[in-house]
């Protein structure tokens, strides 16, 4: 009984799962599965909050473990699960007959990434990375148009492949060293790392960098922000993110505080941050798409997170978990209004928001904090996460590294001040005004107020990620 | 309630109530904000009477753990700079407030951003942990670019994006100078005064000073990083013009003297001759500049850069602790009150020129002065004010740097004084070309609308605040010399 609850979150989202699949089977009305989406959701959130602060092993010692850390992930994913679900409202970009498995394939998506932040064994650990990925290959697919669904969907996909097999290989370099996928036995001979352990932990990365849309793995971000369908892309920039960075932070605690000392390990992660970062922001520079700019701005921040977590220390790691909360709150600021903006268009390009604060005053303003935060200006969350990002480089005195940072996000003012300038400057093209429903409205104001919270009362937040940080490390 | 606080949140508690306000209720949204700008005025002026300039220091301080695991707190305190500094923010608070009254387009936006701006501003002066430092100085930059993209004029887009790209750099500099300074002290405390009781390693506070200097330098004008401001200034719509020009380039030179000077002390002298050079061309080229320009707000902004030189020039005299180091930190700060007050007047009194006519090239008024009495009267004022007149605030401050400059650099003592005579070439140019020439017969529908009323209430108050430091110097100057005493004292 004692397993059952701490595997509650896991329970409910794989039974809730279930019956969104017999709804497709009966074929509901998609508000009918919508709405028990939206339940699930709060189901999963209440579940959650339930273990946070439970602690064990359930059913398989040494392979599952909950902690703090993965409870906390887990509750920002259910929340994830449940604003992109109210976000897709109206997936007219998703092919009409696939409707009804969207939720579906969100639900089980998100369940392969609650257990990939519990596993704590190599194959349970790649298991379920493979449930997260599957649901995601296979929606990013559904686009009403069929050419545009597919070239995203197959760069996606196969890039997504490869990137898994990358880190199956790098694993078996882990296992090869160690003589066991237990994450407990692996991560006991700090000082006397073998190199093939830090070489089998960068492959090993590949999977998540590939999630996370960091360098050398982001070749499908841009292009599959581009044209897969809108609530779709929402998932993957949000929810997915939380998770990849999640499971960053646990695979690199295995290499602390060993990590930096090795050398290798932390100049192959400095410079993947180093090229994500400028490589995403310069990039970005010249999009006209607004989904394909925030594709490389997603490479820029997955740069960023990199930035702290090259320091293997705890500093690091909070900082990291304290950014994957922020950055899925700014993110999903922008993606929620690209919901409902583009209902009806396949491509948002930067014209498309020209004067939205005409047609749609509060959702623009939506907008507008989760690009300030993307930005990282005050009062928002992006600015204290930045703060936090570069302060964990700055304690292993990595002045210059941090100076590239810094010099990086004010290239990026620029893309995002283009942007504002659309908004609230340029005419709108049409007309025709914008309404979102209530249920659209109040989770829009509780990201926001997220995104401000987080940014002027950071206290409470950093706390928490500390403490996940914490049972990481012990 | 203690009273630092209580003036911050009067501007955050405004903009709540604005964010609630319906956007029809225009008058409204003006009245509180006026009535906001006069409480915080209220307020500092009881900060003023209340500071003890014989015991000087820090004092009001208050004290909140913010993220106490990494050491931030919100820890806010004044000493006499931060006590006129506030003073001079609520000033310019409430004329801008008085001065955009006539603003139709958007109003409880406008409103809501300027207010922000405000707390950023008063978030400065009071700060004295660094997180919030930094927290407060971005936030101020922040409502810039909506500002002049939405309701500034000319060529705003641009303008708008230069400002708000120049001043990002800055803070790039500043994310990796501030937090370098937490991580060498190793006191795990963001808090100013803590860190300045560590003394840093001579060589790391050589390495750091420029990016702190330079950094916070680019908001203060600081030359060759000045590009932004006289575009930004001239797009900028009136009281945006004033709160930047008159507070915002303020922070810069705060930011340097708390963060920069305070802090990193070895640093900041081991740099000061070459920042003086700096300082000295960038009076000399804003002056110089100013006198070409056909745009009148052009004039104002590119004096902007070369008064606030002087204050540059002052700060880097008193670290190089001279015999004149006293009086070159006095005069800057006095420079800081009075050209704040000066600028707020120009831009206030141009802009409401601009807004009537539709003009800002100086030789397209010909002899305004005698369409316009009232408003020319006082942009002449500010003009006589910016070129050191005695009488009013500026001539104090400049006077006091300059010596210092005499006696420390008698070189660039001497240039700085050549500089004085542009300045008054530039100012009476425009006098001449633009008020006191043959009255052009295109703006004789202007006598009409000559300032009057309401319109007069801020730029009097404006006024009389230069003519009051101008004739009683000590008010300001027994609050900063103890200040200043003390502060190189630590030296």
């Amino acid at each position: 009984m004692e397993n059952a609850i701490l595997f509650a979150p896991e329970l409910i989202c794989l039974l809730m799962g279930l019956v969104l699949f017999f709804c497709t089977v009966l074929n509901r009305s998609y508000r009918t599965t919508r709405g028990i989406a939206i339940a699930s959701g709060i189901a999963m959130i209440a579940a959650c909050l339930w273990t946070l602060s439970l602690e064990g092993e359930p059913f398989f010692p040494g392979i599952y473990a909950v902690d703090f850390f993965s409870q906390l992930i887990k509750t920002v994913l259910a929340v994830g699960f449940l604003f992109v679900v109210i976000a897709s409202a109206n997936p007219l970009t998703v092919d009409r007959n696939g409707w009804l498995e969207v939720p579906l394939f969100f639900i089980f998506s998100t369940l392969g990434m609650m257990m990939m932040v519990s596993a704590t064994e190599l194959l349970t650990l790649y298991v379920a990375m493979e449930l997260a990925a599957y649901p995601v290959y296979i929606v990013v697919a559904l686009h009403r148009n069929a050419d545009i669904g597919g070239e995203s969907a197959a760069k996606y996909m196969v890039q997504g492949m490869a990137a898994s097999a990358i880190s199956l290989y790098g694993m078996s370099f882990l296992f090869g060293t160690y003589g066991s996928t237990y994450f407990s036995a692996i991560s006991i001979p700090h000082a006397a790392a073998h190199p093939i352990f830090y070489l089998g932990l960068l492959l090993t990365l590949a999977g998540f960098f590939f999630k996370l849309g960091a360098f050398p793995f982001h070749f499908w971000a841009p292009d599959t922000y581009e044209t897969a369908p809108h609530p779709v892309i929402t998932f993957i920039a949000t929810v997915s993110k939380i998770a990849a960075i999640g499971i960053l932070c646990r695979l690199l605690s295995l290499a602390m505080p060993g990590g930096w000392e090795s050398g290798h390990a932390q100049t192959a992660l400095m410079w993947a941050s180093v090229i994500a970062m400028s490589l995403g922001n310069l990039s970005a520079l010249a999009q006209k798409d607004l989904k394909r700019l925030l594709g490389y701005s997603t490479v820029a921040h997955a740069g960023y997170v990199l930035l702290a977590l090259q320091t293997f220390a705890e500093w690091g790691l909070t900082a990291a978990l304290f950014y994957a909360i922020g950055y899925f709150a700014m993110s999903f600021a922008c993606f929620l209004v690209i919901c409902e903006i583009g209902r009806s268009e396949d491509r948002i390009t930067i014209d498309s928001v020209s004067g939205l604060y005409k047609r749609a005053p509060f959702l623009s303003f939506t907008l507008l904090i989760g690009l300030f935060g993307l930005i990282g200006l005050p009062p928002t969350v992006g600015f204290v996460g930045k703060w936090f990002l570069f302060s964990a480089a700055l304690q292993r005195g990595q002045f210059y590294l941090v100076l590239i940072a810094a010099i990086n996000a004010a290239v990026a003012l620029y893309y995002y001040l283009l942007i504002i300038r659309q908004l609230y400057w340029v005419e709108p093209a049409t007309q025709n005004t914008i309404k979102p429903t209530p249920l659209i409205a109040v989770t829009a104001m509780a990201t926001i107020i997220l995104v401000i919270a987080m940014g002027t009362l950071p206290g409470p937040f950093w706390d928490m990620a500390a403490r996940a940080a914490r049972a990481l490390i012990s | 309630m203690p009273l630092l606080s209580s003036i911050l949140l009067t501007p955050v508690i405004t903009l709540i109530i604005l964010l609630l306000m319906p956007q029809k209720a225009v008058r409204g949204i003006r009245l509180i904000c006026a009535f906001s700008g006069l409480l915080t005025c209220v307020l500092s002026l009881q900060l003023w009477m209340g500071y003890d300039p014989t015991s000087g220091g820090i004092q009001f301080e208050e004290i909140i753990p913010w993220v106490s695991a990494i050491g931030i707190s919100y820890h806010l305190g004044v000493d006499g700079f931060g006590v006129i500094l506030v003073m001079l923010n609520s000033i310019v608070y409430f004329t801008g407030v008085l001065t955009m009254w006539d603003l139709e387009d958007r109003v409880k936006e406008y409103f809501a951003f300027m207010v922000l701006l405000v707390i950023g501003v008063f978030g400065v002066f009071m700060s004295l942990d660094l997180f919030f430092f930094f927290f407060f100085y971005e936030i101020a930059v922040v409502p810039m670019y909506p500002l002049i993209l939405i309701w500034g004029s000319g060529n705003r887009a641009y303008a708008g994006m230069k400002l708000m790209l120049f001043l990002l750099a800055g803070s790039a500099l500043l994310f990796p100078g501030l937090l370098a300074i937490y991580h060498h002290a190793g006191l795990n405390t963001f808090d100013i005064i803590a860190l300045s009781a560590h003394t840093f390693d001579p060589q790391f506070q050589i390495f750091v000073y420029p990016f702190i200097y330079i950094g916070f330098g680019v908001l203060a004008g600081l030359f060759p990083f000045h590009g932004w401001s006289p575009t930004g200034h001239v797009a900028a719509p009136s009281a945006v013009s004033m709160l930047h020009a008159g507070v915002l380039m303020k922070l810069g030179a705060f930011g340097i003297l708390t963060v920069g000077i305070r802090l990193l002390p070895e640093g900041a002298a081991y740099w000061a001759p070459t920042f003086v050079v700096l300082a000295v061309i960038g009076i000399i080229y804003g002056a110089y500049v100013a006198m070409r320009q056909t745009d009148f707000k052009f004039v104002i902004g590119f004096s902007s850069v070369s008064h606030m030189g002087i204050v540059l020039l002052g700060l880097n005299l008193a670290v190089l602790g001279s015999v004149a180091a006293t009086d070159a930190l006095n005069g800057a700060v006095f420079q800081m009150f009075a050209h704040g007050i000066m600028t707020a007047l120009f831009f206030s009194t141009a802009g409401y020129i601009y807004d009537k006519s539709h003009s800002k090239t100086i030789a397209d008024f010909g002899g305004l002065g005698a369409q316009m009495p009232r408003a020319v009267s006082i942009f002449i004022v500010a003009g006589l004010c910016g070129a050191g007149l005695p009488g009013l605030a500026s001539f104090w401050a400049e006077l006091l740097v300059f010596l210092a400059a005499l006696k420390t650099y008698p070189i660039a003592g001497v240039i700085v004084i050549l500089g004085l005579v542009l300045t008054a070439v530039y100012i009476l140019r425009v006098f001449n070309q633009a008020f006191f020439g043959a009255p052009n017969p295109k703006w004789e529908n202007l006598k009409a609308q000559d300032m009057s009323g309401l319109h007069l209430i801020p730029r009097a108050i404006l006024i009389a605040v230069l003519v009051i430091f101008g004739f009683v110097p000590r008010l300001m100057l027994d609050l900063i010399n103890s200040t200043t005493v003390a502060f190189l004292g630590n030296f």
